[in-house]
């Protein structure tokens, strides 16, 4: 034995290396991870407690509903887990595509009721499509001609949409007029297409404009890409055909079951073409069939289970988050009080953010990577420039307020706690955010890909448009959605540039008086009225969490888009 | 904008101020001209001319500096048209700084400097009034390592004739140029795949593909064949011999066997950016007028 230890000496037990430090280590970076994630999970558990009160239902509520809906699903997960996971991957999508789809009709639906009528929205679709058809047109008819294009691209929106010429272009020559005393005033015009419909002594029914604009486009849409994917022209039209014919049937016998025509159109053309092209999809590869059975057993265990609700008299809970929450405005009492109004302040606070700081964000990452100077004094002041960005991405959220309201309300003198200047704001607070993660997108793209594209003869814009921006993309609209994120929740530049506590009405057009969700929350949470502190506000938190769940899941699916893609 | 006439001669202020100059706006401005590299002088050679053997490309005192440190010194050499010249030397001698001076890639890096005169078809690629851009289309390269676009197959070898603006038998020209550089029968049938999914040596024919597929004058390789097995070497030293046979080939290796095997000239470059030798590839390797490139083949040094 002695000997055996003298031959392998590294063996021996007394050869063992330390270690207890890299044990400890490891239990400490667990130990961090978990008081992370179980210290939101508990407080998320909390709120949705608050929001959706499942303890006020009858316990013979939850056990039949547990029997019909919960149990089953369940055992179908376990089952598609275990033995069958791309049944799994199916059951995921099609129960998930249709929320999608009824979020994107939502939105649609929040649109027509408050933003424009189907009447002007089917005028601004059918003057925009006769503009693109005449830009086509003419590209085929003449295309040598490209000084004639650029006007015709330029003139034909114009003319229809605007009509010749526009009126504001009108109204700034007869002020310019007025102002020097000109003898000028220009009154005649002619009307373009749109205004022409608008005045139309009549006009289809709602349904069958929004069938014409709405759900044709997305029907034709969902039919080419059949077409393309089967090869058979055939298939696609069947599927467009359908769905423009499902949307049509149900718009007629619709109100018949409580669903106004105009909103079943609409849910018709969000949900049914992408489910019919997925479910076609899964059935031709007939690979996960199985997971088809899930959104079924679904809708029929709800089904069946609230019937059997009904008939043994169970009651069920009384959450705070219902759809009277969700439809309804703020109102003294908690039982009435609503999310509506800053719901929709807040998605279109987050259209006026988009609109702005992507452009502007995404060109400053663009140029900062790929033209600025990296060298002499130039070199040096764009070093300076990349690290003001980065230390403004740090600044307080009430500073950004704060410059918000010296800039637009101070200085421009537009109407304080309106949509634009609220986005504006916080817009300027998650501007160097986007412009760093864009950068990181872009610095990420291999020089190799570069100089490849340079060793061509591929001119600096070529590269960058052909070569840069296509692999940067994805992770650039992750990191910008992320931002986004961060932006709906932002509550003290709103306070800063006076939005309003609460308002009864959504605003209607972007230089309207809004509210938006966190500042509706930051109101309820100074209520008297212990309901309201408890109760909406937390159905307020869940809605603003829920929402900022849809913008990252988003950012998800496109970043794992583009990467199969590749 | 300083005029850029005085390179040859004097301070290497005059210099800087003159590369950054011409080299700053380069990338981003469009082609001069489409199939002439220079403006407002024509070319001297042509057809004729370089089928007699002139050199396409010569370079004249050449000096190259990264900041103060002289990647090249003072390089005099004639490459022979359509035949494969070999550029060989130990790791930091400035040949791969030479190859990426004859398209002007060093543009692309600041703090480079150029001295003296490159002349491509008798012209001086250095020249005020040339557009590197338009030179870059009449001069392919080929990289270290593979690096193919993330984007099809196809859409990788028409690349060239896109930023071209060449759209007349993109199809057949990117048949050709496939053909050409022998990946054809490999990937016929999955054109529209991602050309990241073909294996390392068919990156690189690939990449060869997309140098030839816009009919460049010269193709120059950066140790192509560094990053392969034995196998994808063989079959991308086949393919440059075949090459070889329309086009002006410059190659930068590290194998002795490589360039001995595929190259008609051979010039050794040693420490310091000094061109010690060049002559025909058979002479360097059987009977070099120098010790030092004897010792350098023969593995004594570097």
């Amino acid at each position: 034995m002695a000997t055996g230890d003298a031959q392998h000496d590294w063996a021996s037990e007394a050869s063992q290396v330390g270690r207890t430090q890299g044990r400890l280590f490891e239990l400490l970076c667990l130990v961090a991870t978990a008081a992370g994630i179980v210290s939101v999970m508990i407080l998320l558990a909390f709120v949705a407690l608050d929001a959706f009160r499942p303890l006020s239902a009858d316990p013979g509520w939850h056990l039949v509903f547990f029997l019909t809906l919960v149990a089953p699903l369940s055992a179908l997960g376990v089952w598609f887990y275990r033995s069958d996971e791309p049944a799994g991957e199916v059951a995921y999508v099609t129960a998930g595509l249709p929320v999608v789809g009824l979020l994107v009709a939502g939105g649609f639906i929040v649109i027509f009721a408050e933003l424009l009528s189907v009447v002007e929205w089917f005028a601004l679709v059918v003057s925009a499509a006769v503009a693109v058809a005449v830009v086509v047109a003419h590209g085929r008819l003449r295309p040598q001609a490209a000084l004639e294009r650029l006007a015709v691209m330029l003139l034909a929106p114009v003319v229809s949409l605007y009509g010749v010429p526009p009126v504001a272009f009108n109204r700034l020559v007869n002020q310019f007029a007025a102002a020097t005393g000109l003898p000028v005033e220009l009154t005649v015009r002619y009307i373009g297409l749109r205004e022409a419909i608008l005045k139309l002594p009549f006009v289809p029914a709602d349904w069958l404009m929004l069938l014409a604009t709405l759900t044709l486009p997305v029907a034709a849409a969902a039919g080419l890409f059949t077409a393309r994917r089967r090869e058979s022209r055939r298939d696609g039209a069947v599927l467009a055909a359908g769905v423009s014919l499902g949307a049509a049937v149900g718009a007629v016998a619709g109100p018949l079951v409580g669903i106004g025509a105009e909103a079943w159109v609409i849910l018709a053309t969000f949900i049914l073409p992408p489910l019919a092209v997925y479910v076609e999809g899964v059935v031709r590869r007939s690979e996960g069939t199985a997971g088809l059975v899930f959104p079924v057993v679904a809708i029929g265990g709800t089904l069946v289970g609230a019937a059997l609700v009904q008939a043994l008299g169970f009651a069920g809970p009384e959450p705070w988050l219902d759809w009277g929450f969700l439809t309804s405005a703020h109102s003294r009492t908690p039982a009435e009080a609503g999310i509506y109004p800053t719901l929709v302040g807040s998605v279109m606070m987050i259209v006026v953010i988009v609109l702005s700081t992507f452009p502007v964000g995404i060109g400053a990452a663009i140029y900062l990577e790929e033209y600025a100077p990296s060298t002499g004094w130039t070199g040096k002041l764009v070093t300076l420039i990349e690290i003001n960005i980065s230390n403004l991405a740090g600044v307080p959220s009430v500073v950004y307020g704060l410059l918000g309201l010296a800039l637009f309300i101070r200085i421009l003198t537009w109407p304080q706690g309106t949509v634009i200047v609220g986005g504006l704001a916080v817009g300027l607070l998650i501007l160097p955010i986007v412009i760093i993660s864009a950068q990181e997108a872009i610095r990420s793209v291999p020089d190799s890909y570069r100089q490849a594209s340079y060793g061509m003869g591929a001119t600096r814009w070529q590269t960058i448009r052909q070569v840069v921006l296509p692999e940067a993309t994805p992770g650039i609209l992750t990191g910008t959605i992320l931002a986004l994120g961060r932006a709906i929740g932002e509550t003290a530049p709103l306070l800063m540039v006076g939005v309003a506590a609460s308002i009864r009405l959504a605003p209607n057009g972007f230089f309207d008086l809004y509210s938006a969700m966190p500042r509706q929350i930051f109101s309820w949470s100074s209520e008297l009225d212990p309901a309201f502190r408890h109760g909406v506000l937390a159905a307020g938190v869940i809605t603003l969490l829920a929402v900022l769940l849809v913008m990252n899941a988003t950012a998800i699916i496109i970043r794992n888009k583009y990467q199969r893609d590749h | 904008m300083t005029p850029n006439e005085s390179t040859t001669d004097d301070g290497t202020d005059t210099a800087t101020a003159a590369d950054t100059a011409s080299s700053t706006p380069d990338p981003s401005g469009e082609p001069l001209v489409d199939h002439d590299i220079s403006v407002g002088e024509s070319t001297s050679t042509d057809a004729s001319e370089s089928a007699r053997g002139e050199p396409v490309i010569e370079s004249r005192h050449l000096d190259v500096f990264y900041g103060d440190l002289q990647a090249i010194d003072d390089v005099s050499m004639q490459v022979p048209p359509e035949q494969v010249t070999a550029m060989i030397g130990p790791s930091g001698c400035g040949k791969s700084t030479f190859l990426r001076c004859i398209n002007r890639m060093n543009d692309l890096i600041d703090t480079a400097r150029v001295e003296g005169e490159l002349r491509f078809e008798g012209k001086n690629v250095y020249d005020d009034d040339v557009d590197p851009v338009a030179l870059r289309r009449r001069i392919g390269m080929v990289f270290q390592h593979p690096n193919p676009f993330p984007k099809s197959i196809y859409d990788n070898v028409a690349y060239g004739l896109r930023i071209q603006d060449i759209d007349t038998d993109v199809d057949e020209k990117v048949e050709t140029a496939l053909r050409r550089a022998a990946l054809w029968d490999e990937v016929k049938d999955q054109l529209d795949k991602s050309a990241l999914d073909l294996s390392g040596g068919q990156q690189q024919r690939l990449c060869i593909a997309r140098a030839i597929a816009p009919d460049p004058d010269v193709i120059l390789m950066d140790e192509p064949a560094s990053a392969l097995d034995p196998i994808a070497t063989s079959k991308i030293e086949d393919l440059i011999e075949e090459l070889a046979e329309d086009y002006t080939v410059i190659i930068v290796t590290h194998n002795m066997q490589q360039a001995a095997r595929i190259s008609d000239k051979t010039a050794v470059f040693l420490t310091g950016g000094e061109l010690v030798e060049f002559d025909d590839t058979q002479k360097i390797f059987e009977n070099p007028e120098h010790d030092r490139v004897e010792d350098y083949i023969t593995g004594k040094f570097g």
